[in-house]
């Protein structure tokens, strides 16, 4: 156990007790200079205190083994401290005078006991506050069995500080604490008490025997309506709403206390008064019912609200005139959250509040900004309620006051307030919803009723009519105001801020407005247009499409108004300025801050605008080492997110990613930059494919990172990989973006061999290599160029790159028609025997690294490949020479020629797959020509065309998602019925964003705001990022074993040996599926078709390119490629054996079956501490699964007393037999 | 929802936590993620001087007071600008309970009152109790508005 020196939370519990006994109650000064174990959460074993090379705060993570010893030593002295209660023999108050002896918790457990039975003593009463009571709260959680002595306490003292502790304790042992005895305390871990008395036996005391004896008093003491002991009740009542709220029987009698108080004290007349407190030197019958009001209404808060109830509604809206301004606040609170379910009821009941005059107008002058919020929300959701449609009246009085909002004081509220108008509220929102909100901004007016800062309530939003608008014209306050001047300066000021927090914030308001203006622009709300002169709109615009909007009224929108400042401003005008402002703040020091600017800027680009001055932003962040990966991920995230919302955007934000992938290769996740590209290359349309893939291409064009210099470039084109990691991670991108382009140049060239007119025997002709580039440029630029670009990196790029670009090269091949064929095929060849490649490399300067025998080291990897060309030329040059005899002869095919060709033909296409993804049907190893021939066989022999059912992607129907142009029939007695339903089901799924990649999910999970998983600290020692290794995976899936059954939309850990396989192939069957063509399956999904052992194993490891993703390319190489060359291989002598997907399916078997379990001995006794922990006796015998850093899994031959079978226990407490 | 409250003094051990809607796994990694945000952050930093930092849609506000860091999680309703309140909340308590931004052993000797005027500001994840004199009042069991 590391320790750190200094003073900490077990210097608390240090100092003794006994101290006090002499009147002393500061620390004694021994206790101050002994350095303290750093306790906490890690306390050791023993706690003793030692003083050793501090350490930061890392270690109080350190490894479970000494928390484990801890809490033995804690459960050994609380049980003594139980046993000591139970026979009170010893009678002086502190067993241990010592120095600088910590004092153990059982300690200050016996000495609550003691001291609570001479509670009337004094020097008690002193010790209970100053020493025992503060240091019992450094504990996590409190032993139930000192339940009996604090009630005793709650009883029968009168201190009150002693009191006040005694319900924080009770409170304490109220809340339910979970399995593992875990509360939300923090602090020094303690046992799972319940656990442990049941293991005691003789005097245990569990939640379930104390909780129904506090509840008990608890609430005799809410319910005592004695004037002197108000203040306790209220205590009391708070301590109670801790109680587990899945215990109905708590439940409803908290329900009924918190009413019945409010049946006395809510409906008794007020008058409201204003101010903070408005309740100072009100007579004391009224505070008191103002105390209890305040109480009832915040133990209502923390209690489940009950829609249906229209109690709850009552007593909410009634609390809105209360005096108590937190009281206001929970009613509003209950109010909004219930305006969500039932906004009709909420305003019909809230009726005339809303009016001038009313409570909720008071409520915009009330000194509590939560309270404002809530009101923001619930004005918010009463005015975009459908359920009102036939009440604009209400709506827009509700909507009124919601625009008062925008002019509060608070950031928080105006904040809010602008969130609302914008249509973002919660995370369930619409396009449309979002799109209108950025139409209300731009045109509506603020019609003010009074200055904010003026608090006469007679305001009056209505019936201010223009002679009163006129009168006040001096003011310019007063004077209507359009929406987005009053944001906009609102918010310019507001990123004049010093506080980081409010730059956050209004940077996050900004980001959500690009988000609606985005959606505005993609409803197609093409009257937005932004040169529009803000104020001098005309009533025409109104007119168009939102005219069924019913907001209009206490809003005027009108041309009438004129600003003070001159009609000038249009929208365009104030963004400018604005974004102006915000580009200023990307000079804050918090990065985080910036990431939430750069965040507003990319949401705030429009397509049609140069995104230059964007770019260098980034461009110059990212030479900020400072970001962590976390971030930058997340604002990669956003461009994904922006896309989505305007594709047009495609190359603008391919721009910006390749911004990322060279200034921080190091820190982006590959996996999200390729989805990036995916997204990006799909929705660019027909033009922009070209221009989506160059944009992904000019990855491959960078220079070599040169270690050292780079540190002070902000140029976009050069790499900042400065040092080894995160050259290694820019190799790992060039190697994603290589197999991305040899996976999609085809899609995006629209180049396949099986669309090709061109006859072979055309491009045979071209055997001259400069005529062939030129014919193949001319042809398709997009694939030559693609073309051109790999070749470069099969010569010039590190091994690993090479190996990637040479199968990216025969991927093209096999799909390309003439002449890219050809040329692939000669280019091949010269790399495999090394003989251009000395010509070449005077051009592209290599690397410096040996470039082995055949030249580029790739001669034997290439083999097979040339191979497959080879065989397929072969075929056919024979079968134009067998078409030739057969036209000279005139001859007919027979049968068992055509059989024969057919054969090739199947063999050929067997082979073909083994490289790549082609679609069986339409395939034709042999060339067009063949086509007839084969037909005619097929049709005589009753084939259908697909009938490869071998084929692993005939069999999952994948190979028919393929087309775009017309995608045929599914076959369905090629499937089983699970297949089917599992791709039905992801046919429903956005066609964009499936949710079945890893990175999917993440990119699903941001956008959705899903925020509360805890963030990766990037610390090599503490968590290993999830993906780092194959064991973690495995360890981790055998761990959960129930995560695999969510996990069927996944991609699978198939295993066709071409498994350089594309990370998210079960996208790319949605984009099949959604007549998106085929631009992904370099081999297919299979949905489910795989066993689920496999499944858990290989999910990550053959089904999402090992290649890309793992962290030492060369220690992970051998198995995703090596092997399924040598299977390849293999596979050329017997083409027809069975098809390699067995090689990793084998693997897994292999290691699930290595797992035969073991029996073995429990040693001791072990305390489950957590859920996938297993509770132990000695003597046990077990069953040993698995070992996992230092635990076992072990199995029970029959459930323990806990009911639970099989769990982890710490390797030392089981001995294998 | 607040989603957490977390003391650590200057080598980054935790003092206290509070935690509500945080699943037990993931509290390990919010301890370790704050106390790395506070290590990499919070050198040179002025008294109750915000500092903001955001992991999906959760916000983190934090600041130094004396040898005490504070970390304040929310999400939902408590953005960044409201867990400034609370953290405003907090400190002005903290400071009202030691007398001024206090010293590591300063915080420790008043470590139960802390813990009662914590349980005042935060209840089950929400924010209570703002002002510092009602706060104080309600902390020695009187009625939070006096008569």
């Amino acid at each position: 156990m590391a320790d750190s020196s200094g003073t900490t939370l077990m210097d608390l519990i240090t100092a003794d007790p006994a101290a006090s006994t002499s009147g002393s109650t500061t620390l004694p000064p021994s206790s101050v200079s002994a350095s303290a174990t750093s306790a906490s959460q890690q306390p050791s074993g023993s706690v003793t205190t030692t003083s050793s090379s501090s350490s930061s705060g890392k270690t109080i993570l350190g490894e479970k083994k000494s928390k484990r010893a801890t809490l033995m030593q804690i459960q050994s002295d609380t049980i003594s401290a139980a046993k000591a209660a139970l026979h009170p023999m010893k009678t002086n108050i502190m067993p241990q005078k010592q120095k600088k002896k910590p004092v153990s918790y059982s300690q200050l457990a016996r000495s609550i006991h003691e001291l609570a039975a001479t509670s009337d003593q004094k020097s008690s009463q002193k010790q209970l506050v100053h020493h025992v009571f503060p240091k019992l709260a450094v504990y996590n959680s409190v032993d139930p069995s000192l339940a009996p002595s604090l009630l005793m306490l709650n009883q029968q003292c009168e201190d009150r500080t002693i009191l006040r502790y005694v319900y924080y304790y009770l409170a304490r042992i109220l809340s339910d604490t979970g399995a593992q005895g875990l509360s939300s305390g923090g602090g020094i871990p303690t046992p799972n008490w319940d656990a442990l008395a049941d293991i005691d036996a003789v005097g245990g005391v569990t939640r379930a025997d104390v909780v129904p004896r506090i509840v008990e008093q608890l609430s005799a003491e809410a319910s005592n309506a004695d004037i002197e002991f108000h203040a306790r009740r209220l205590q009391a009542l708070k301590a109670l709403t801790y109680a587990s709220a899945s215990n109905t029987n708590i439940l409803t009698r908290l329900y009924e206390i918190v009413f019945g108080i409010l049946d006395k004290v809510a409906d008794a007349p007020q008058k409201r008064k204003k101010g903070v407190f408005g309740t100072k030197g009100g007579d004391k019958e009224s505070i008191i019912r103002s105390n209890l009001q305040y109480a009832a209404l915040s133990a209502l808060r923390r209690l489940p609200l009950d829609p249906g109830n229209p109690a709850f509604l009552h007593r909410a809206v009634q609390g809105l005139s209360f005096s108590d301004p937190i009281a206001v606040r929970h009613a509003l609170e209950i109010i909004s959250e219930l305006a969500t379910k039932d906004p009709y009821a909420v305003a019909m009941s809230l009726g005339k509040l809303v009016l001038p005059g009313g409570a909720l107008q008071d409520v915009l002058h009330l000194h509590d900004v939560l309270a404002r919020v809530s009101l923001a929300r619930l004005c918010h959701t009463i005015s975009r309620a459908r359920a009102l449609d036939e009440r604009p009246d209400i709506k827009s009085q509700f909507n009124s006051v919601l625009y008062q909002l925008l002019l509060d004081p608070s950031e928080r509220v105006c904040f809010e307030a602008i969130l609302c108008v914008l249509g973002k509220c919660d995370n369930t929102e619409r396009t449309e919803e979002r799109a209108a909100g950025w139409y209300r901004l731009t045109r509506e007016i603020l019609k003010l009723p009074e200055a904010p800062s003026v608090s006469s309530k007679g305001s009056t939003a209505e019936s201010n009519d223009s002679s009163k608008a006129s009168k006040d014209k001096s003011q310019k306050t007063r004077r209507p105001q359009p929406l987005i001047k009053l944001v906009m300066r609102r918010l310019e000021s507001a990123f004049r801020s010093f506080s980081r927090p409010v730059l956050h914030a209004a940077a996050r308001v900004v980001q959500e407005m690009g988000k609606s203006r985005a959606a505005a622009f993609a409803v197609g709300l093409q009257d937005i247009d932004e040169g529009v002169i803000v104020n001098t709109h005309s009533d025409a615009v109104d007119d168009t499409a939102f005219n069924e909007n019913p907001y209009a009224t206490g809003v005027r929108r009108t041309s009438s108004v004129s600003s003070g400042t001159g009609g000038k401003d249009t929208i365009a005008g104030l963004l400018a300025s604005l974004m102006e402002v915000v580009r200023t703040t990307v000079a804050c020091e918090c990065v985080y801050v910036r990431a939430m600017v750069i965040k507003a800027l990319i949401w705030m680009q429009v397509p049609h605008e140069s995104f230059d001055e964007l770019g260098s932003i980034i461009a110059s962040e990212l030479s900020d080492p400072a970001w962590p990966a976390t971030l930058l991920n997340d604002i990669l995230l956003t461009l994904h997110a922006r896309f989505k919302a305007t594709p047009d955007m495609a190359v603008t934000l391919l721009e910006i990613a390749r911004i990322f992938a060279t200034k921080v290769p190091g820190k982006i996740d590959a996996d999200v930059l390729q989805l990036l590209w995916k997204t990006c290359l799909v929705g660019a349309g027909p033009d922009g494919k070209h221009t989506a893939l160059e944009a992904v291409t000019i990855v491959l064009d960078l220079p070599p990172p040169q270690p050292g210099s780079m540190s002070r470039l902000t140029s976009v084109d050069r790499v900042s990989a400065s040092d080894p990691k995160s050259a290694l991670a820019l190799q790992r991108l060039v190697q994603a973006a290589v197999w991305f382009l040899g996976e999609n140049a085809n899609y995006a060239a629209s180049e396949y061999a099986w669309e090709s007119a061109t006859p072979p025997g055309t491009a045979l002709m071209m055997l001259d290599a400069d005529k062939m580039v030129a014919a193949a440029s001319s042809r398709n630029p997009t694939l030559a160029g693609a073309l051109t670009r790999l070749q470069r990196c099969a010569f010039s790029g590190s091994w690993e790159v090479r190996i990637v670009a040479a199968q990216a090269l025969t991927t093209m091949a096999i799909r390309s028609g003439e002449p890219f064929r050809l040329q692939i095929y000669e280019f091949l060849n010269a790399l495999a025997h090394g003989g251009v490649q000395s010509q070449l490399s005077e051009i592209h300067p290599s690397n410096g690294e040996d470039q082995g025998a055949s030249g580029t080291g790739l001669g034997f990897l290439i083999s097979p490949m040339i191979k497959v060309l080879d065989e397929m030329y072969r075929a056919q040059d024979e079968l134009i020479k067998d078409i030739r005899n057969h036209d000279n002869t005139n001859k007919e095919w027979t049968d068992e020629e055509l059989k024969k060709l057919y054969e090739t033909h199947e063999r050929l296409l067997d082979l073909v797959s083994l490289f790549c993804y082609v679609p069986r049907a339409k395939y034709l190893p042999l060339g067009p020509i063949s086509a007839k021939l084969i037909d005619v066989y097929r049709t005589k022999h009753n084939i259908s065309a697909s009938t490869g059912l071998s084929d692993p992607a005939v069999a999952t129907g994948i190979s028919d998602l393929i087309y775009e142009s017309k995608p045929p029939p599914v076959e369905s007695d090629a499937l089983d019925d699970d297949l089917v339903n599992a791709w039905a089901a992801n046919l429903g799924d956005d066609g964009l964003l499936g949710n079945s990649a890893p990175a999917m999910n993440r990119v699903n999970e941001f956008l959705a705001g899903i925020g509360t998983d805890a963030p990766d600290v990037e610390e090599e020692n503490i968590i290993s990022r999830p993906s780092v290794s194959y064991d973690d995976m495995w360890a981790k899936t055998l761990l959960e074993p129930s995560e695999l059954e969510e996990d069927d939309g996944r991609s699978s850990g198939t295993s066709s040996p071409d498994s350089t396989g594309s990370v998210e192939t079960s996208i790319s069957s949605h984009f099949g599926g959604m007549s998106y063509p085929s631009l992904f399956s370099s081999k297919p999904t299979n949905y489910g078709a795989s066993q689920s052992s496999e499944r858990s194993g290989g999910r990550r490891y053959g089904g999402s390119s090992s290649i890309y993703e793992t962290g030492s390319p060369i220690r992970e190489e051998p198995p995703s490629y090596a092997s399924s060359v040598m299977q390849r291989y293999e596979s050329f002598e017997n083409p027809l054996a069975a098809r390699g997907s067995q090689s990793f399916e084998s693997e897994d078997e292999e290691r699930l079956s290595s797992g035969n379990p073991q029996s073995g001995k429990a040693l001791y006794d072990f305390t489950a501490g957590g859920d996938d922990e297993l509770n132990l006796t000695a003597g046990e015998e077990v069953e040993i699964e698995y070992e996992v850093d230092g635990w076992y899994h072990v199995k029970k031959k029959r459930p323990g007393r806990d009911g639970k079978m099989a769990g982890l226990v710490p390797v030392l407490y089981v001995n294998k037999s | 929802m607040i989603l957490a409250v977390l003391f650590a003094n200057v080598e980054g051990n935790i003092l206290i936590e509070r935690f509500s809607g945080v699943p037990a796994e993931e509290r390990l990694h919010w301890r370790s993620f704050l106390v790395k945000l506070g290590a990499d952050n919070l050198k040179g930093v002025k008294n109750e001087e915000l500092l903001v930092a955001s992991h999906k849609s959760v916000y983190i506000v934090y600041t130094v007071l004396g040898d005490v860091s504070i970390f304040v999680v929310g999400k939902d309703e408590y953005d960044e600008l409201a867990l400034a309140e609370v953290i405003f909340a907090i400190t002005s308590a903290v400071k009202d309970v030691c007398g001024k931004p206090p010293t590591e052993r300063l915080f420790l000797d008043k470590y139960g009152k802390i813990c009662l005027c914590l349980d005042e500001i935060v209840w089950k994840g929400l924010l209570e109790n703002t002002d510092k004199d009602r706060i104080r009042r309600v902390m020695r069991l009187k009625p939070p508005t006096e008569f």
